[in-house]
């Protein structure tokens, strides 16, 4: 194969019609004319047409859809925000981390309060312009994972599994008890307002509902944050994330810096933790303190070993399957009309739908490890030999 | 290119405004969204239209499930027994179509809320405080009336939420009175939840040893058996009259059952959700029998008034608990205000709000008197009077009355001018 490579890449002739090298050749959807091409983004022609087609397609689905599927497509772009930070870290990295939750609850509080009603009952400071407090959010959460990395540098594997699960329980007893700032357990706070120039995404307006405004927001801000991670792991950053994930002895042997790299890892993943809990909060409007549980960590890890760990388009696979999951469970028992739907009987839907969301994630772990990703690279090879797939 | 461009846009642009279209609704004089004039899925009453309410409720593993499930089927059977009646202004009425779980998570809630939200008129229940909390914004901005499965003192400051009887706030002012009376106690302890529960029963346990001059402490714990070391101490220590507690039954049993052990003889009275008949099979059953009273928003499921009755026979043979009873007394409000927008032939979402602004009384056949359906905006309307039970091992829930329904002298004189907590 490599012999191949070096081949297209030193011998192949210049296409006819003076094109440009970066052009793929017709047909021949990994043959890369050019280095950069190699490393471009979107590599391959049918990658571009597709990404651009489903960002159109998803940026008209709000004029089409009911308000309550765009609000739950909205927390998905949300949560596909805090898979993506913990694909980095989990995923591109290896480092198992548990405490997840904990960070998403530091974005959100932090969030919140910038944003809050000063004269509300817990604190608030009234500065409702987005990009402030979502970046202030990303920072402070950032910070805490910078703190809490240094562990990661002495420990790995299931030990830094327990350490960060630590971290969950610490977060939730302080958020208990910070009445002033979290509203306390039984009563919360309202999550982050958002506004800017001069629009209100979080109320009705005259042209368009609230839910479909936040998702529209929602789905620019997943781009925004998408970009930067899918960049990041075809850097050289991503690359020593892999070496530090893969072997770190061997990575540490070649000169890749563990403790730098694990510092990083933690930072952008908390960054983009605290980004997505403010985001949460500000989509579903009001939040509890005792959200912020292990719960929550666990779902995320469940979005990212779903969607396919150490994938971009994995993470906003699997974190769009988890979110909508619930609700097709809902919809699920409408076809099994000898389920009954009376509560005092047994088993009655809402006991098959919270058992369904279970069976669906062994089911899924057992017939695709690879998860969504692996299925989507299984269709693609299926058809890309069509018609001589085996 | 340009025109390719152009066309693109105005393409998307109609594609846009044809599908916004469709997003709207029918304007009818009378009713807007969740009322049919098509008959329910499964009518008594075939002729009639449909008025269809949302259940919001925590039905399989939150922590208030075994009280839900009850819940929500009393209020199954009060509105089945309603279209038995011929339903209301021509139409009856359907709570089982849009019945979702919130599993006790404010998010879910959110989410299941806005899934049925453009296919009810109102909710027939919204359990829980900070699950409501999460949805209150969007029901007062669309108007939404809603029956809370919960007592918290602010809901009487919201228009669009319903109440019945006495919040937990003026609950225990009349279980301090009761005891400052009965068994003249000179100190009390709040041991409770922390939340809007347990703090805001607190609140009232303040306001009332304040009044009545009794020595005042308040201990928070945390919900759990493995928890309730700290207010055992506590308890045995100081050695107060008479503690008030707003816990689990669970947590109760364990409070109870150790501190009796440890020598403690004063006083608890817990109120309503503390209790479980099933305590009585517990180990700590005996010290229940000995110290425990029960405060209440009003009488438990054996009580003899007309609508204690009708709920019987309407709820069939199942084992007795006061989760039907409150499933049951909740529905009247509710009643009461549809009964009144189709005479006022407005079934709008605002129809009906107006309805239960203009409410003072609301018949409860008995089970609390008509003036405790007062909905005029503001505390001074709330309804103060709660009950006193007994343990009573003969009784279908192991209470019976002890005191019906009083106001004592705090909550008289208490001047709500805001929700007790925080």
């Amino acid at each position: 194969m490599t012999s191949l490579a070096e081949q297209t890449r030193t011998g192949a002739p210049p296409e006819p019609g003076g094109r440009r090298r970066s052009r793929a050749a017709r047909g021949r959807p990994r043959l890369y004319l050019s280095y950069g091409q190699d490393m471009a983004l979107l590599n391959t022609r049918p990658k571009r047409t597709a990404v651009i087609g489903l960002v159109i397609l998803a940026a008209l689905l709000p004029f089409s859809m009911p308000d309550d599927l765009l609000h739950l497509l909205a927390l998905g772009f949300v949560a596909t925000i805090g898979a993506i930070g913990l694909n980095l870290v989990t995923g591109y990295a290896g480092q198992i981390s548990l405490g997840h939750a904990f960070f998403l609850g530091v974005g959100a509080y932090t969030a919140a309060v910038i944003s809050g009603d000063p004269d509300g009952r817990t604190i608030g400071f009234g500065i409702t312009f987005l990009p402030l407090w979502l970046l202030a959010a990303g920072l402070v959460a950032g910070l805490t994972g910078l703190v809490v990395a240094p562990l990661a540098v002495r420990l790995r594997g299931l030990y830094l599994a327990i350490v960060t699960l630590g971290l969950v329980f610490i977060g939730l007893h302080i958020f208990r008890e910070w009445d002033s700032v979290t509203g306390g357990p039984g009563l919360g706070r309202p999550g982050a307002i958002p506004e800017m120039f001069g629009i209100n995404f979080a109320v009705d307006g005259p042209a368009m509902t609230r839910d479909q405004k936040l998702y529209l927001l929602t789905l620019v801000l997943l781009l925004i944050f998408a970009l930067p991670a899918a960049n990041l792991a075809r850097s050289k950053v991503g690359r020593a994330f892999a070496a530090v994930r893969d072997r770190d002895m061997a990575a540490s042997i070649i000169g890749v810096s563990l403790t730098r790299y694990k510092l990083l890892a933690f930072a952008i993943s908390s960054f983009y933790a605290g980004c997505a809990g403010a985001l949460l909060t500000m989509v579903i409007g009001f939040f509890d303190p005792t959200s912020w549980n292990l719960q929550l960590s666990i779902e995320y890890l469940a979005m990212v070993l779903i969607g396919g760990a150490g994938t971009i388009s994995g993470s906003i696979m699997g974190a769009l399957f988890i979110t909508l999951l619930p609700r097709l469970t809902r919809e699920l028992p409408a076809l099994m009309p000898f389920i009954s739907d009376s509560v005092t009987d047994m088993p009655n839907v809402f006991q098959v739908e919270t058992m369904l969301y279970g069976l669906l994630i062994i089911g899924f772990l057992i017939f695709e490890p690879r998860g969504l990703y692996g299925i989507w690279v299984r269709c693609r090879n299926y058809w890309r030999s069509w018609p001589f797939s085996y | 290119m340009k025109a390719r461009t152009g066309l693109a846009v105005a393409v998307a642009a109609g594609l846009a405004l044809t599908l916004t279209a469709c997003r709207g609704q029918d304007d009818e004089v009378s009713t807007d969204v969740g009322v049919t004039a098509d008959a329910c899925p499964s009518a008594v009453n075939t002729d009639n239209g449909c008025i269809y309410l949302g259940v919001i409720s925590d039905l399989t593993t939150g922590p208030f499930a075994p009280l839900a499930v009850p819940i929500t089927d009393a209020q199954k059977a009060f509105w089945k027994r309603v279209n038995d009646a011929g339903g209301i202004g021509g139409y009856d009425i359907d709570v089982t179509t849009y019945v979702r779980d919130n599993k006790y998570d404010p998010q879910v809630h959110n989410q299941v809320y806005q899934e049925i939200k453009g296919k009810v008129l109102a909710l027939a229940q919204t359990l829980g405080s900070p699950t409501t909390a999460a949805i209150l914004d969007d029901l007062k901005a669309n108007n939404i009336v809603s029956a809370p499965a919960s007592w918290t003192s602010g809901w009487d400051f919201e228009d669009v939420i319903i109440e019945s009887g006495a919040n937990y706030c003026f609950e225990s002012m009349n279980a301090v009175d009761y005891a400052a009376d009965n068994f003249q106690a000179k100190s009390v302890m709040a041991v409770h939840w922390p939340g809007d529960y347990g703090a805001d029963a607190a609140a009232g346990v303040k306001v009332a040893a304040d009044a009545r001059g009794l020595t005042f402490t308040d201990v928070e714990t945390q919900p759990g058996p493995d928890n309730q070391a700290g207010a055992i101490q506590e308890i045995v220590t100081k050695k107060p009259d008479l503690v008030i507690i707003t816990t689990g039954p669970t947590d109760a049993a364990t409070v109870i059952g150790n501190a009796a052990a440890a020598g403690y003889t004063g006083k608890f009275i817990g109120t309503s959700p503390t209790w479980n008949p099933a305590l009585l099979e517990s180990p700590a059953a005996d010290a229940f029998r000995a110290l425990y009273l029960q405060s209440g928003p009003w009488q438990s499921f054996g009580a003899n008034t007309p609508g204690h009755e009708a709920m019987r026979a309407a709820v069939g043979n199942v084992q007795p608990n006061d989760g039907y009873t409150a499933g049951w007394v909740w529905s009247y409000p509710l009643k009461a205000a549809l009964e009144k927008a189709a005479d006022d032939g407005d079934l709008t979402r605002t129809g009906l709000l107006n309805a239960v602004k203009s409410l003072t009384t609301v018949d409860y056949e008995g089970m609390l008197p008509p003036e405790a359906g007062n909905y005029a905006p503001g505390g001074a309307s709330a309804y103060r009077a709660s009950v006193i039970s007994k343990v009573d091992d003969t009784a279908p829930t192991g209470v019976s009355v002890v005191k019906d329904l009083f106001v004592g002298p705090t909550a008289q004189a208490y001047d709500l001018s805001k929700p007790c907590w925080p």
